[in-house]
């Protein structure tokens, strides 16, 4: 238990210890399976995929924490993409304030979900689903389908730049996951996500307006979500519209292998970070066994459902261990 | 047939649920099971019904003894239970309801055999007394009807026994006529119907004998002819037993802390006026669904205010969410139901204590709670109310109820409420926590001076501990006694008051 164990004194969980176990174990195999693996080159790509991923996780997973979920993330960070695109390309501003023209976009979807999941009390999985088209819609709207190429330098070098032969993506995302699991362990509002997620009718009971929890938890989804739409587009070059459109199965499935309750109520730093990286791994695996390409999304899927399986099976165990 | 409970007992961790009961139920009879919160009445039921597995004893029904094993395994065996929330699939028709469980016996040719199985519907609707298409989806029906489909989906499967789980909490009057109706009709069959209530009124109409539990024990089985209403309530609360000797609490009458008048919600609490103390206990006494937990529940500002006025310290205070009450006016609510609303069970000992105080205790500058703080806060409440726990990060779901519920109480000491209710406090306790829980919400008004508002079914509780008692009936306040003032006052005179209001 997450909450638990911080005051144990121990840095790392066994939940978590499994993940990058698992993690290291697959790194093993495919050091030792192909030559080309561990070269600078690859592990610059495979640390880069797996930062913009754990963005990608990060937007899925504070919304599992309270009990919800978001299913409008790609949509919202595709969005995200398409205004930085307008405003750099067609308006010809400057990237920062595109920059933040574009997450106030993001935001505003965001409180957008909120708004009706607290408000007007619908379930967040109606709520988010209906968003993902509107959302979709507005970046077909807006894009006609085009992408915008006309990025400044400087936005690109962020995604493609490299300190320490690491992407700078990398030392984003491990500064980030520091913030998000000092927000947990630490703050007022992190562990009232956690409280939120773990039994609505008590937090509420016990003083906490989960209504304003949910709706930050729905800003912040959507904050990482474009921040994760912003990384795609400055690794790649140009704005393109398809951004986000694979988010929906990495979001919930680095989420999960990465430790985070489907329930609500859990949700670790270190284990997203060791969930981006088993994604990113089980890709680049599937690639150099020359796997059907065509086929990885049944491969994707089954692993979702194998991490769920055996989290039931942890949960069923332990429950008999407390028994007896 | 005759149903025959000997010498049942079950045990939870820390509770003796069920204590040697042993009843029987005979075949064309309507037999009310009483009893509070905590009494055992709804182990008993589960342990019928074969969701429950009772530790010894045994169940007889006719000559057989049955072993249920699941819920279904009683329905094998012929014994249904009818709950209180109604339970159909709203979209399917009424005949599909009825039969949902044997629809394989209308396998015909290319599909179901519709106008078999509706055919057969009908004669099930025809014994609850309905008129109505069997073709009908369920949905647009009344809440009554939907119970009467239930009863007659138990008939079809050959249910023998019968147990109708308050079949009365959402429908109305003119409904419940129609239903007795419907239930004499089944007794004169032969069925045996066991019926479960909190209204009394329906029991002495409806039923033949009535059976009451206490504390996990059978109090008694008696004929409906020879008690009345205000019989039943002793039975249900009890003779003088374990009544604790708390001195007088001597509160300033002039001292009011919390004062509502004429409060309201719609449907829940209706009209309610009265003044709280500094460091009196106030007990709210009354029938599960009489309006005290209601009452509770709309000052904290869970239930809306539709009328009247709550002032807090003399001041008229809106309350709009729970959130609200505790920031503003440090009002602390401890549920019911601990495990459903009360912990996070999944969350450690610290983090279920310290909820309530964790904006207290964050650095204003990094927005870090204070960890030290809140190491210190849980291991001093641990102590201060002996919890028996392996440390401060154990699991409170792995906690026995006595120890849970020191914790949920635990909470709100470590807030420093002013004021306190607290909701039945020692049901599925165990004796020892129970005596501990008393003694520490005496001293927190005697000592401390707290006002607390004590709801609680269990009569000796409430008279050992509240300087005065509300009582209620049907939502609303229908009196208020002393509560005992001196160790030789004559428990049995109060416990009459009591019941005279209520009844």
């Amino acid at each position: 238990m997450f909450l638990t164990r911080l005051k144990t004194g121990k840095i790392i969980s066994g939940a978590e210890s499994g993940i990058l176990g698992a993690a290291f174990l697959l790194i093993l195999l495919f050091a030792l399976a192909s030559d080309s693996f561990l070269t600078q080159y690859n592990l610059f790509n495979l640390t880069r995929t797996q930062s913009l991923y754990v963005f990608v996780a990060l937007s899925q997973a504070v919304m599992l924490a309270t009990g919800n979920m978001n299913l409008s993330v790609g949509a919202i960070a595709g969005l995200t993409a398409v205004i930085f695109g307008v405003c750099v390309d067609t308006l010809e501003l400057a990237w920062p304030l595109a920059l933040l023209i574009a997450l106030g976009t993001a935001l505003f979807c965001g409180a957008f979900n909120g708004f009706v999941m607290t408000v007007l009390g619908v379930n967040s999985f109606i709520v988010s689903l209906s968003t993902l088209f509107i959302f979709t819609g507005f970046v077909y709207g807006i894009s006609e389908g085009y992408s915008y190429r006309n990025i400044p330098a400087d936005f690109v070098r962020i995604g493609r730049g490299n300190f320490l032969g690491l992407p700078y993506l990398f030392y984003l995302m491990v500064g980030t996951l520091a913030a998000v699991w000092y927000m947990f362990r630490y703050t007022v509002f992190g562990r009232q996500v956690l409280a939120t997620g773990s039994n609505l009718e008590a937090a509420k009971l016990s003083g906490i307006n989960t209504d304003r929890i949910i709706m930050g938890a729905n800003l912040l989804s959507a904050f990482f979500a474009g921040v994760g739409g912003l990384l795609w587009v400055s690794r790649l070059g140009s704005a393109q519209p398809a951004i986000g459109q694979n988010w929906l199965i990495i979001s919930f499935a680095v989420a999960i292998i990465g430790g985070t309750a489907l329930a609500g109520g859990r949700i670790t730093a270190i284990g997203l970070f060791g969930g981006g990286l088993i994604m990113v791994l089980i890709k680049n695996g599937l690639i150099l066994v020359q796997a059907n390409v065509y086929f990885e999304q049944a491969f994707l899927g089954s692993i979702i459902l194998l991490t769920i399986l055996l989290d039931r099976a942890r949960e069923i165990w332990s429950h008999k261990a407390r028994k007896s | 047939m005759t149903l025959q409970l000997k010498n049942i007992s079950k045990s939870f961790p820390g509770v003796k649920a069920l204590d040697d009961v042993s009843v029987v139920f005979s075949a064309s009879e309507v037999h009310a099971l009483l009893g509070e919160n905590g009494a055992g009445k709804s182990t008993l039921i589960k342990a019928i019904c074969g969701i429950h597995k009772a530790d010894s004893g045994s169940i007889e029904l006719g000559e057989k003894t049955l072993n249920l094993t699941s819920l279904k395994d009683g329905m094998r065996q012929g014994i249904t239970i009818v709950n209180q929330e109604i339970q159909v699939f709203s979209e399917s028709s009424v005949a599909e309801n009825i039969m949902i469980d044997k629809l394989d016996n209308y396998r015909g040719f290319g599909g179901i055999n519709w106008s078999k199985l509706n055919a057969d519907a009908l004669g099930y609707l025809d014994l609850v007394g309905l008129e109505i298409d069997p073709e009908t989806p369920i949905g647009g029906l009344s809440a009554a009807q939907k119970q009467l489909i239930q009863i007659a989906k138990a008939i079809s499967s050959e249910a023998t026994v019968i147990l109708l789980d308050e079949p009365t909490s959402s429908i109305t009057a003119n409904e419940v006529a129609k239903l007795f109706e419907v239930i004499r009709d089944l007794k004169a069959k032969g069925y045996t119907l066991i019926f479960v209530s909190h209204k009394l009124e329906e029991v002495l109409e409806i039923c033949d004998r009535v059976t009451v539990l206490r504390d996990g024990q059978h109090v008694g089985t008696r004929c409906i002819s020879e008690v009345d209403k205000q019989a039943i309530i002793e039975m249900m609360i009890g003779r003088k037993i374990l009544i604790e000797n708390f001195s007088r609490l001597d509160a300033d009458p002039k001292d009011i802390v919390l004062e509502a008048d004429g409060l309201t919600s719609a449907g829940l609490i209706e009209d309610a006026s009265f003044k709280l103390r500094r460091g009196e206990v106030l007990g709210l006494y009354g029938l599960v669904g009489s309006g005290r937990t209601e009452l509770a529940k709309t000052i904290i500002g869970h239930f809306p205010v539709s009328a009247g006025v709550l002032k807090v310290h003399g001041k008229t205070a809106k309350i709009r969410s729970v959130a609200d009450c505790i920031a503003k006016h440090n009002i602390g609510y401890v549920s019911e139901n601990r495990k459903e609303d009360g912990l996070f069970l999944d969350f450690d000992i610290e983090t279920n204590m310290t909820i309530p105080i964790w904006k207290r205790i964050q650095n204003p500058l990094t927005r870090a709670i204070n960890i030290k703080k809140q190491r210190e806060t849980a291991h001093d409440l641990m102590a201060a109310l002996d919890v028996r726990a392996t440390g401060i990060d154990q699991r409170v779901g792995d906690l026995s109820g006595g120890n849970q519920q020191k914790i949920s109480i635990a909470k709100w000491l470590a807030a420093d409420c002013d004021i306190l209710i607290i909701d039945e406090p020692s049901v599925g306790v165990d004796i020892g926590a129970k005596t501990m829980i008393h003694k520490l919400i005496w001293d927190l008004a005697n000592t401390e001076k707290k006002s607390i508002i004590l709801i609680s079914s269990d009569m000796p509780e409430m008279i050992s501990l509240a300087s005065r008692i509300l009582v209620f009936k049907e939502k609303r306040i229908t009196g208020e006694v002393p509560g005992i003032a001196e160790p030789d006052q004559d428990y049995e005179a109060l416990s009459r008051d009591i019941g005279k209001l209520m009844a």
